[in-house]
């Protein structure tokens, strides 16, 4: 199973794909509307506002672990050589 | 290039995976039974394999400990999609869950009462690891907050609810099991009811 390369999501069906195009290799969540992947800052910052509304994390501690994430991705590995 | 030299490079590459599997597998278990703080040279014992062969694998233990919070975070991840996906309920979201706590408990019990001693990285990558978790549970609980079937509640509260539950009694399984049973076979279902009671509508 393909996994989106810039939040590690696994994409099974159409609809997790970014604009619903199973050739593209990130999800449907890391895509702007026009179904262009976000640039690392949108990403970092999106990641960063969903850890602290879903757990309630302190900003700067959500960022850090936003970053320690996309660390680890391909899309994101040339920020952080 | 022949193909027997192919076909070489393909059963090392194979066997290299093979290794680095059954490194992280025994880490599970004995991190499980002695704690993250164990030498990497008991993990290379028990998993059968030399202790320079753990460190072509994992230069350090927090690069193992990683891995192993990685693998274990890619599990629960994969296993809470598909339900997130197809609409189910809050229910059968926090039972899956539980699950799969159950089926990892030591491990996890080990992981909640030792993760302030952990180095910063392995930290991080629990923070990842329950991020995974809210995620979906994000998905299913907004769901049925529009609905209107759960009480509209900020969606860190309710995870933080529910986790905080789940955490006490795994890190006083001691007061409420006199044997080294499941807490989370035990008590999970009233520990579900319960909190469904309170958020429910």
């Amino acid at each position: 199973m393909k996994t989106c390369i810039a939040c590690g999501m696994p994409m099974k069906d159409i609809s997790d794909f970014a604009a619903n195009d199973p050739g593209k290799d990130y999800c449907v969540h890391c895509s702007r509307p026009n179904g262009e992947m976000q640039s690392f800052e949108e990403k970092k910052e999106s990641l960063t506002k969903f850890i602290v509304k879903t757990q309630g994390a302190d900003e700067n501690v959500a960022r850090k672990i936003a970053e320690n994430m996309m660390r680890k991705l391909p899309a994101w590995k040339e920020y952080f050589d | 290039m022949s193909g027997e030299s192919i076909m070489g490079e393909s059963t090392r590459q194979i066997q290299k995976l093979n290794t680095r599997k059954k490194i992280i597998e025994t880490a599970y278990r004995i991190f499980a039974e002695k704690g993250f703080s164990v030498p990497s040279s008991v993990i290379a014992k028990e998993a059968g394999v030399s202790h320079g062969s753990i460190f072509a694998h994992f230069p350090t233990m927090n690069d193992l400990t990683v891995s192993v919070l990685s693998d274990f975070g890619d599990k629960i991840g994969t296993r809470l999609h598909e339900l997130a996906k197809n609409c189910d309920s809050t229910e059968n979201l926090l039972k899956e869950h539980l699950k799969v706590l159950e089926e990892y408990e030591a491990f996890y019990f080990r992981l909640i009462t030792e993760k302030n001693m952990l180095p910063e990285e392995a930290r991080y990558t629990f923070a990842a690891v329950q991020s995974t978790v809210a995620f979906h549970f994000s998905i299913v609980i907004e769901r049925e907050i529009e609905k209107g079937t759960v009480k509209k509640l900020p969606t860190h509260m309710l995870y933080n609810t529910w986790l905080g539950l789940v955490h006490y009694y795994l890190m006083n399984k001691d007061f409420f099991s006199d044997s080294n049973e499941s807490v989370i076979k035990r008590y999970g279902e009233e520990l579900l009811s319960t909190y469904l009671e309170l958020i429910k509508i």
